[in-house]
């Protein structure tokens, strides 16, 4: 069913647009023979400023901003870099437009290019999505063979190419400067900042990195205008937003809205059909694993940037998570102790050591071992790792785990003392 | 994998790199395509047709989960086991085709037969999928159920090895 | 403590800033840490180590409080700004410590009791200044397999290790070995190299001093001593005219462990040692040490004390006219008394110097003179000849950071080495070194403060090349010259005005002196020993030898007088680039030996001339008075740093060298230190140990009717060598053949010339491989 307001062409279209064809009868690569030649880069920079466009990746960043740190008079050749290693446990909708709509994420990353002087562009997708990897290679070369990458593009003057690169599993390479470490073929560990991507980025030139879903957003914003774009939910944070909604709820998939419209209840229950007979819901992390998780109470809280921060939370990367009331919130906040635990670089003692040490502890609480105690060494843990570390993903391994502890006391509690058993999980009907 | 089978590999993407250094990660790709895994002479290969240390190539491959430095079976099955997958029965898949395919329920490990691996897999993207699960390098699919998961496997135990997977 | 930058607070445009309440100061560009230290406050901090390269934030220990900026801030990392408001001390600043503490000690063995580095281990007294006084960890810990072999000299304990990237960043970026790495990742990250194969490197000793806990550990010292019933000396190495400054850890009267200095000298190794520097120093109860006097008699050899040895020493020399022979590696001391003997208890004795005569050098060395850290600032550095890595190892580490710093690294010379690969390196035909010099012109005209390093051995031998490159030098006025010297203290001895060997060999042969006296003199074992052989074969005179190792010709001597090591005795050296440096004793020796100084005195006593010194000091005063290059250098002065001498070693009285003559392929000899003779008299250097072995081309063995792996002999004008065995490589170049200087038995030396004048030779098989 086509969408009103939909910024991904593929939705507005009802249907995938992975031949070059169906894109440009869709409307694509109109907002590239628009600009090139015509507009000033300075211009274009500005416009993706006035829209408001605010990052998908996780951080929020508006992206026009971002482009305006790149310096002007840089001798060294510029790049842009597309963060496509969606790893965020519960985020999946990159994935999406990179399978159904490779050519407007091409034409982004090439608009992005042209509006910072770019000399080439890459794709770091994660190693797993090799199927769209390889849907963005058909791509690449499409729009190669048609002019729209290569040499002179469309006669402008611009040269431009882009580079599908391939991860090879680690979730901290979705962190900005270890994915640059990591397309440097190196391993993926985080960078001391400063010197900043923007200045210092990929071979130590200027870098402008940007999601997948952002650079995607940049076309429409093109064609149908800045204003457009920028009127399109709240003022601080417009346009709309892929969610990708997974867990215990009937409908798991990716749903797009404008930002602001939509409640968090709208979304599950309305979108994705809600929860099994005689469930409720029990917990929520709204935007990927790495925010504080929230409960029932704050179902009607809008989805937007200064909503959800506004109750303690972050929209982060819109990867949300669905618990019912069958799960137990000790073991989830173990498997993502787990996950961080697995994923944590090793780089800073903080992470790696405490990791490690969170997960223990919490397997012991699962185990029906956990002490009075532990609750205080935890959050006195928590207290001497946050924002200690070299990079955000220890504390984006704390948020889920520091905030079940005090939503979630009396269950923790029991636990400790009783063990957790396995709950039932919420079986498929069959092989989708 | 030879050094000069790599090199050709890596000769038409050369050009896409200020530092040859990027190279590294798809030859290690590359060269993994031949056994499944990477072995000593392999990472060597690599080191001789990139230039750069072995020591160095083997710290790049054993950072990266999808880059194995010791053996793996014909078919490399990874289950999902991140929250939203555990939420849609993730362990009990695990758990079923551990049990099948005789390997430790907390490490996984490849079957006696030496066809089947069975590795634990952090979120994989397809979480509206869960339970899911990705064979080699191939498409994530799913929702799987346990007893759908051991037929999966099963087909697999009898299908050909695939050849070259990644590029 | 070594492990922050110097901080100079002398420099003008200081920027000021607020610690813990006081107005100071410190250069902009300085980081927090390093500043912070040279105010008097120390920052814990466990990565950071500002010799090995920019800092990396990863352990996060010096995370301190700076007003305006969000959270805490790494103080290591973070440069000083004008009024910067810093706190170190405050209730964040001390949890985030006892966090980090917490964490690193959470799977660590705290094995301090039983640990190498317990008592002397930054993570062990930062944890008693800084950390929590308890542990909260109370899962099981992370075992791991007890320590395993690194290298033969490296063990490691991977349960101790804190993961802070120190010594992998030194191989990976000071030493560009390429060897050790971080594998795995997270929690499981762990330091090896590939698929665990010994590390290999020259330099690899090093990580065990950057090495802020007890992971890594030298095997020759573990469980050897404790920090505490230890004395540590500091001293420098005399293995190689570098002249790197260590330390001694002494126990017991012996030499445990030789490490670099925590206070490095900037000027000369920065605290870098290679490693056989570091561990040769079992050479000393090796055996072939000298442990008592040998009087060799028609009936055989017998031991004596040394107060025997001493009086028939002098019984032999009394009323003769000797000829005295000084080594290498004597001291400046050693030297200096030895000359002195010619003016009294020895009238008319005859003194030289072994090693290169060098008279075509003058005009080189009377250029102004660079030290070792000077290359760090330079944009241009040339290596005219030589293969430092090979011959003056801590010189590589010098070169490479230049190149890490963004210097042009560039040369010529007649023979491949690891540091080709830094720049561009014109490969020279032997004998025309002076093609690669001209080419090299104009880049050092060009450059803005070039380096131009050059190899004593190679330019000795090609008077035309030194002259080339001393003008393309003098030419640029911001030039300056580093000598790769060749031997310990050939500076030293030239400083001393000694004439080379030649003068004594002429007086052996023309029969006007009847005695030789040796100092550390190996002459059979050198470059021109087949004059010697057969000099000495029609020699009838005594010959006494004081020694510290037996060699060829200890062997051949009537009387040996057993010496102390660098390691054992005070002195001076100079080293190649002309810096004094004092020795110092770390351990006492064998009973039945006396340094060589100190025989020397007590043998002008015997022979009725009594010196006025009986200190090491107050012979250095005496015998370099007068010595232009050493005009106001004085121990004192030489202090622990050492001083550049005051004015260039120059030779006396040797002439240039002719160029090649015979027939045959010329034939390039190549001196290691790595691998080198240190190497074969130290059981933790044994596998080291470079084998006697003939290298070529391809076409340059088969155009000689040589395969890989015979034995061979070569002859030259000079003499003939002892066997070698072929080595047939690619990537050499052809035409020419290259042989080590060294090797077991000195094959090589004795086709040689003691003037380094090129050679050609002949190649003869004379067993196929
Ligand atoms: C641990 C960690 C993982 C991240 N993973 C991703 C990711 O998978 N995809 C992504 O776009 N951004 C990810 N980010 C955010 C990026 O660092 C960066 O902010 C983003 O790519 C910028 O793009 P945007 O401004 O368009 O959002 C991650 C950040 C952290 C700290
Ligand atoms: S916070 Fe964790 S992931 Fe980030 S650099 Fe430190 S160890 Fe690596
Ligand atoms: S072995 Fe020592 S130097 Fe190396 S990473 Fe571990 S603690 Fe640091
Ligand atoms: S470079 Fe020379 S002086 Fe320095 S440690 Fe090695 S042998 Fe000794
Ligand atoms: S949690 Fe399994 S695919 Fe995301
Ligand atoms: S010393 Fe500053 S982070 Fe390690």
């Amino acid at each position: 069913m086509p969408i009103l307001n939909s910024v991904y062409r593929h939705r507005e279209a009802g249907r995938p647009l992975t031949e070059l064809a169906a894109y440009r009868e869709a409307g694509g690569y109109k907002a590239l023979e628009s600009v090139l030649g015509e507009t000033d880069a300075d211009d274009l920079q500005y416009a993706f400023v006035r829209s408001g466009l605010r990052g998908r990746g996780g951080a929020g960043f508006p992206m026009g901003r971002k482009a305006s740190f790149l310096p002007k008079d840089s001798r060294l050749p510029k790049y842009v870099v597309c963060n496509a290693d969606e790893s965020e446990p519960g985020t999946f909708k990159d994935r999406e437009i990179m399978e159904m709509n490779p050519f407007q994420l091409l034409e982004g990353l090439t608009l992005a290019g042209y509006a910072i002087g770019a000399v080439r562009g890459y794709i770091y997708i994660r190693g797993e999505y090799e199927h769209q990897a390889r849907v963005l290679d058909a791509a690449v070369r499409a729009a190669r063979e048609a002019g729209f990458l290569g040499k002179d593009l469309l006669r402008s003057g611009f040269d431009y190419d882009i580079t599908v690169y391939r991860g090879a599993g680690a979730y901290i390479c979705g962190e900005e400067t270890a994915l640059l470490e990591s397309l440097e073929g190196k391993r993926g560990q985080p960078r001391l900042k400063p010197p900043f991507p923007a200045v210092a980025g990929l071979y130590g030139s200027p870098t402008l990195i940007n999601n997948v879903e952002t650079l995607t957003a940049l076309p429409p914003i093109v064609t149908r205008g800045a204003d457009w774009y920028a009127a399109l939910g709240p003022e601080k944070s417009p346009g709309t937003k892929l969610f990708s909604i997974s867990g215990h709820v009937v409908r798991p998939g990716n749903y797009e809205i404008v930002l602001g419209d939509t409640t968090l209840r709208e979304l599950i229950f309305e979108h994705a059909g809600g929860l099994r007979e005689g469930r409720r819901v029990k917990a929520v992390w709204v935007g990927g694993s790495s925010v504080p998780v929230i409960g029932e109470e704050h179902l009607d809280t809008p989805l937007d940037y200064e909503s959800l921060q506004g109750i303690g939370t972050a929209l982060g990367s819109g990867g949300c998570i669905v618990m019912d009331d069958s799960g137990c919130i000790v073991r989830a906040c173990l498997r993502l102790a787990s996950f961080y635990r697995h994923e944590s670089c090793g780089k800073c003692s903080p992470c790696r050591e405490g990791t490690s040490w969170f997960e223990r502890i919490l397997q012991r609480m699962v185990d029906g071992d956990g002490r009075m105690e532990d609750f205080e060494l935890l959050e006195s843990l928590f207290r001497r790792v946050s924002g200690k570390t070299l990079c955000p993903l220890a504390d984006g391994a704390i948020a889920p785990i520091r905030s079940a502890i005090k939503l979630f006391r009396d269950d923790f509690i029991r636990v400790c003392q009783e063990g957790s058993p396995r709950p039932e999980p919420m079986l498929p009907a069959s092989v989708g | 994998m030879d050094a000069d089978r790599i090199r050709a590999h890596l000769d038409p993407i050369r050009h896409e790199f200020a530092d040859p250094r990027s190279l590294v990660m798809p030859a290690l790709k590359f060269a993994q395509t031949e056994k499944g895994h990477l072995t000593r002479e392999d990472m060597a290969a690599v080191a001789e047709a990139t230039g750069y240390s072995p020591s160095f190539i083997e710290s790049v491959a054993s950072f990266y989960d999808r880059l194995y430095t010791r053996p793996v079976g014909n078919r490399v099955v990874s289950v999902c086991v991140t929250l939203s997958c555990m939420l849609r029965g993730a362990d009990e898949v695990w758990d079923a085709l551990c049990e099948h395919e005789g390997v430790d329920h907390h490490h996984g490990g490849t079957s006696a037969d030496g066809r089947i691996t069975i590795q634990e897999a952090q979120c994989l993207g397809y979480c509206d999928k869960g339970a899911c699960i990705q064979v080699d390098a191939e498409e994530t699919k799913g929702p799987y159920t346990p007893e759908e998961a051991v037929k999966l496997v099963e087909e697999l135990r009898e299908a050909p090895t695939p050849a070259e997977l990644w590029r | 403590m070594a492990e922050y930058a110097p901080v100079d607070l002398t420099v003008e445009n200081q920027v000021e800033f607020e610690l813990d309440g006081r107005r100071v100061a410190a250069p902009a560009g300085t980081m927090l840490a390093d500043a912070c230290y040279a105010h008097g406050v120390e920052i814990p901090i466990f990565c950071y180590e500002p010799r090995i390269g920019p800092p990396i934030g990863a352990c996060r220990m010096c995370l301190v409080e700076v007003e305006g900026m969000r959270g805490l801030q790494t103080a290591c990392s973070t440069p000083v700004a004008p009024d910067m408001v810093v706190r170190t001390t405050t209730d964040a600043v001390k949890e985030a410590q006892d966090g980090v503490l917490e964490v690193l000690l959470a799977n660590h063995p705290l094995d301090c009791p039983v640990c190498d580095k317990g008592g002397e281990c930054p993570l062990q007294d930062r944890t008693f200044k800084f950390g929590p006084g308890t542990s909260r960890y109370v899962e099981p810990k992370r075992h791991q397999p007890k320590p395993l072999n690194l290298s033969h000299r490296i063990a490691l304990d991977r349960e101790r290790c804190i993961s802070c990237f120190r010594c992998v960043r030194f191989s990976q970026e000071v030493a560009q070995d390429g060897e050790l790495t971080m594998q795995e990742r997270g929690a499981r990250s762990e330091i090896t190299t590939f698929s665990g194969d010994p590390y290999r490197g020259r330099f690899s000793g090093n990580i065990i001093d950057v090495c802020p806990v007890g992971a890594l550990t030298s095997i020759p010292y573990r469980f050897v001593s404790r920090p505490w019933d230890v004395q540590n000396t500091p001293s420098v190495c005399g293995l190689c005219p570098v002249g790197c400054n260590t330390e001694l850890t002494v126990r017991e009267g012996r030499t445990k462990r030789v490490t670099g200095r925590p206070e490095p000298n900037p000027a000369v190794e920065e605290g870098w040692l290679c490693d056989t520097g570091r561990w040769a120093y079992d050479a000393s109860w090796s055996q072939a040490r000298i442990t008592a006097a040998v009087v060799r008699e028609a009936t055989g050899d017998r031991t004596a004390t040394l107060e025997d040895a001493v009086d028939g020493a002098a019984a032999l020399l009394r009323g003769r006219t000797a000829g005295i022979l000084v080594g290498t590696a004597a001291t400046v001391e050693e030297a200096g008394i030895a000359a002195d003997l010619a003016g009294g208890a020895l009238p008319g004795a005859v003194v030289a110097r072994m090693g290169i005569p060098g008279g075509a050098l003058a005009p080189l060395r009377a250029l102004p003179g660079a030290q070792l850290g000077d290359v760090d600032d330079a944009d241009l550095v040339v290596v005219a000849g030589g293969d430092p890595s090979a011959q003056q190892p801590v010189a590589e580490l010098r070169l490479r950071k230049a190149r890490r710093f963004g210097a042009t690294v560039t040369g010529c010379g007649p023979r491949p080495h690891a540091l080709e690969a830094l720049g561009t390196f014109i490969r020279t035909a032997p004998g025309d070194l002076a093609a690669g010099v001209a080419s090299l012109a104009e880049a050092i005209a060009a450059a803005t403060r070039p380096v131009v390093m050059w190899d004593e051995a190679d330019l000795a031998g090609e008077p035309a090349a030194a002259e080339a490159l001393a003008a393309a030098i003098a030419a640029n006025p911001a030039a300056r010259q580093l000598e790769l010297g060749a031997e310990v203290n050939g500076s030293g001895l030239r400083a001393l005005g000694l004439p080379d060997a030649g003068a004594v060999l002429d007086a052996v042969r023309a029969g006007t002196v009847d005695a030789l006296l040796l100092v550390h003199a190996d002459p059979l074992d050198a470059p021109g020993r087949a004059a010697w052989d057969a000099a000495l074969e029609g020699f009838a005179g005594p010959v006494i030898a004081i020694a510290s190792h037996a060699d060829a010709t200890t062997e051949r001597a009537d009387l040996v007088l057993p010496a102390l090591t660098m390691w054992e005795q005070e002195g001076t050296l100079v080293s190649m680039n002309g810096r004094v440096q004092r020795l110092r004793p770390g351990a006492r020796g064998p009973e039945g030996a006396a340094a060589g100084w100190e025989l020397l005195v007590a043998l002008a006593h015997r022979l009725g001339v009594v010196p006025g010194y009986r200190t090491a000091a107050a012979a250095f005063r005496a015998v370099t008075a007068g010595r232009p290059a050493f005009a106001g250098i004085t121990p004192e002065a030489a202090g622990v740093l050492g001083v550049p001498l005051a004015a260039p070693a120059q030779v006396a009285g040797a002439s240039a060298p002719p160029p090649a003559s015979g027939e045959g392929v010329p034939l390039v000899a190549t001196r290691t230190v790595y691998g080198g003779a240190a190497a074969r008299r130290s059981a933790a250097l044994a596998d080291t140990a470079a084998p006697a072995e003939l290298r070529m081309a391809p076409d340059t063995a088969a155009a000689h009717w040589v395969n890989d792996g015979d034995r061979v002999v070569l002859r030259s004008s000079s003499g003939e060598s002892g066997r070698l065995t072929v080595r047939v490589g690619d990537g050499l170049p052809e035409g020419v053949v290259f042989a080590p200087l060294g090797a077991p038995g000195s094959p090589t030396e004795g086709v040689l010339p003691a003037d380094m004048a090129p050679v050609l030779v002949r190649v003869a098989r004379v067993e196929a491989g």
